[in-house]
């Protein structure tokens, strides 16, 4: 039971994952590509988005991230999103020409980028799905604890006027 | 600390007690507690409002078009003009914190005409359409509408989207923010896609060629727009200015003590605004561990956020300027002999290399929507910024009301754009952004002048910027008003 509350944590990562792998991975390999073809590229880079994408929701439901901080989330996708461009490239992209270091460097440097996007979504996308799931789902209701402790400090803050 | 104990001459809200601290002519600031610094970093702070706003037609257009043209090393330009508005973002927090006024205020308390010259000025600046003018550039790219009636099309509906705001601005706001979300994850996939380690290292490299200045850049035609484009790396014009009523409405640092400022989207909501912000007690070490605290705050959003938002995006879209200058060599021809619009359309082919002309679409449509975006925030901003000092100083304008005012300062923007697209002496929607960003340059080397002034004047020593901070701003004022000056003396013109 427990299992499939810390998954159902993992949907607004995943999605985030899918539908920015699907966007620029599948409309990459369009021209000149069979359509089937573009379809397995953008799934093989969404897949990997959204596997790690619902991963880092699973991992904030057990607090090893903190919601909203960017630092570990940036060092996570350095790692994820590189790995990600790598094993979309190997199946189905015109491959790492520069040699993998080199693709891997880049993929890097870019993944901050995309960490930041990334969390940006996810902080604007989450709490709504907490708030959805917090009746049923333990996991959820202590997450959206933590939303709510910081809603209510900003709140306080701005209480103070007159 | 030079407190008095002087009542202040309103009394509302009750001061807690009757110590003031008088800064300039302007009624002196009660002292309030300092309210506790956020514990956390976290990502959502009010930078937001500035990246959201910053990371815009610099970044994805302009420096880019400068990178086709001269090269990556032009970029050293962009790292100065950033790092120096990562300084400068500090310093406008600093006043806007300490006593939850404006700089505007500042300025007034230092010295009243100089807060209706930034009025002038904010007119003179912010009637050139220039961000919606380059998104409709973009959209007449993909759609064929000619940029003119997209350009208005886009104003009016700029100021109708404001006056239903109350209905729908935060539906309006949740939509943006997403749209940001989306363009910076979009750009970077797209960045790893089309782009190579070598594209960033040349990128970064070019950073740091101190001092590069091709000849070809030394021109009546490009030395202007280069003037233009330090002024949009990062927030450009008045944006930092603004970014100081933000801070206010969100209630950072003394801040808490003032109540929101009710925009057209809360009309029948207002509430009594003091005419003054308040102090806190800086001789007390408890109020001065808290104030650090406020400072760690918002020293984060500037390093981090701001900074290294604006540089990744940046560098990412460099990555496609110079995978589209590789495609398409003829593209820097086309460019010096004035078709200034070539570098849209040869950026949009970049991304189309990398895959499908589709992608080539999505990336003029990232354009248009960042055009729109930004005017939302630049024309809201503008007429919040207008309405704030026409409420607190002209005699009788509290009689008007803060959202009427709002409202007369946002269509009036939108009607005057509609003048100047139509009739102005600018010509086409690229000399519309690049009169924009010149003139923007007039008014960030006023500000850094002013912050100067405000900082060491109107605040009490302890919180007074330390001196290379100040050295920093004052080469941030030589640095654009330099650069402007330079541009008109030797080549007698403002903008081609």
């Amino acid at each position: 039971m427990n299992g499939r509350h810390s998954l159902e944590l993992a949907l607004p990562g995943a999605t985030i994952g899918a539908v920015a792998g699907a966007m620029a991975g599948g409309l990459t390999l369009f021209a000149g590509q069979p359509a089937g073809m573009a379809a397995l590229s953008a799934l093989a880079l969404s897949a990997p988005l959204a596997l790690f994408g619902g991963l880092y929701g699973v991992l904030l439901g057990h607090g090893v991230f903190r919601p909203g901080t960017f630092g570990p989330v940036g060092l996570y996708w350095m790692a994820a999103f590189p790995l990600s461009r790598l094993v979309q490239e190997t199946l189905f992209g015109v491959g790492t020409a520069d040699g993998v270091l080199t693709f891997l460097a880049y993929q890097a440097m870019v993944s901050l980028g995309f960490a930041i996007g990334f969390v940006w979504m996810h902080e604007r996308l989450m709490p709504h799905w907490l708030i959805r799931r917090a009746p049923d789902n333990p996991v959820a209701k202590e997450l959206l604890g933590h939303y709510l402790r910081y809603a209510r400090m900003t709140q306080a803050r701005k209480g103070a006027r007159k | 600390m030079d407190t008095s104990n002087t009542p202040p001459a309103t009394a509302t809200p009750p001061v807690e007690d009757g110590r003031v601290w008088k800064a300039g002519r302007l009624e002196p600031m009660p002292i309030r507690k300092l309210p506790d610094a956020p514990p956390s970093v976290h990502l959502l702070g009010p930078t937001v409002f500035l990246v959201a706003l910053g990371v815009g037609m610099g970044e994805s257009y302009m420096w880019p078009r400068l990178v086709l043209l001269f090269g990556p090393e032009i970029r050293w330009l962009f790292l100065i003009g950033v790092t120096l508005q990562a300084v400068v973002m500090l310093e406008m927090a600093r006043y806007a914190m300490a006593t939850g006024e404006s700089i505007f205020s500042g300025a007034a308390r230092v010295f009243k005409p100089l807060m209706w010259f930034f009025f002038i000025v904010a007119i003179a600046v912010y009637i050139w359409p220039g961000h919606l003018s380059a998104g409709a550039a973009a959209f007449e790219e993909i759609t064929g509408i000619p940029w003119v009636v997209t350009a208005i099309a886009g104003l009016i509906l700029v100021g109708v989207i404001f006056t239903l705001a109350k209905v729908i601005y935060n539906l309006l706001e949740n939509v943006l923010s997403l749209l940001i979300g989306a363009l910076v994850l979009g750009t970077a996939v797209i960045a790893a896609m089309v782009g190579s380690w070598a594209d960033v290292v040349t990128t970064i490299s070019g950073m740091f060629a101190i001092g590069y200045l091709p000849p070809e850049a030394m021109s009546a035609a490009w030395f202007p727009v280069i003037v233009g484009a330090c002024a949009f790396a990062g927030p450009s014009g008045m944006q930092q200015m603004w970014y100081t009523l933000h801070l206010r409405d969100s209630g950072a640092g003394m801040g808490a003590h003032i109540p929101k400022v009710r925009g057209l989207r809360h009309a029948g909501e207002e509430e009594e605004m003091p005419n003054r912000g308040f102090m806190f007690d800086t001789e007390d070490p408890a109020e001065m561990a808290k104030w650090k605290g406020w400072r760690r705050w918002v020293t984060f959003d500037a390093l981090l956020l701001f900074w290294g938002v604006t540089m990744l995006v940046t560098i990412s879209f460099t990555v496609i300027a110079q995978s589209a200058a590789r495609i398409n060599p003829g593209v820097r021809d086309a460019l010096m002999a004035d078709d200034r619009e070539a570098a849209l359309s040869a950026m949009s082919a970049a991304v189309s290399s990398a895959g499908s002309s589709v992608l080539g679409v999505v990336f003029l449509g990232f354009i248009a929507l960042i055009g729109l975006n930004a005017t939302l925030g630049l024309f809201d901003s503008f007429s919040r910024g207008q309405a704030d000092m026409t409420f607190n100083f002209v005699p009788g304008a509290k009689k008007i009301g803060m959202s009427k005012l709002y409202a007369i300062f946002l269509w009036g923007v939108i009607i005057f754009g509609i003048l100047i697209l139509l009739f102005g002496p600018a010509d086409g929607p690229s000399a519309i952004l690049d009169t924009l960003a010149f003139l923007s340059t007039f008014a960030m080397g006023a500000y850094c002048v002013t912050l100067l002034l405000v900082n060491n004047r109107m605040l009490p020593k302890p919180i007074r910027p330390k001196w290379w901070s100040n050295a920093i701003i004052g080469f941030g004022a030589v640095f654009y008003l330099g650069m402007l000056f330079y541009s008109m003396i030797a080549f007698g013109v403002v903008v081609n």
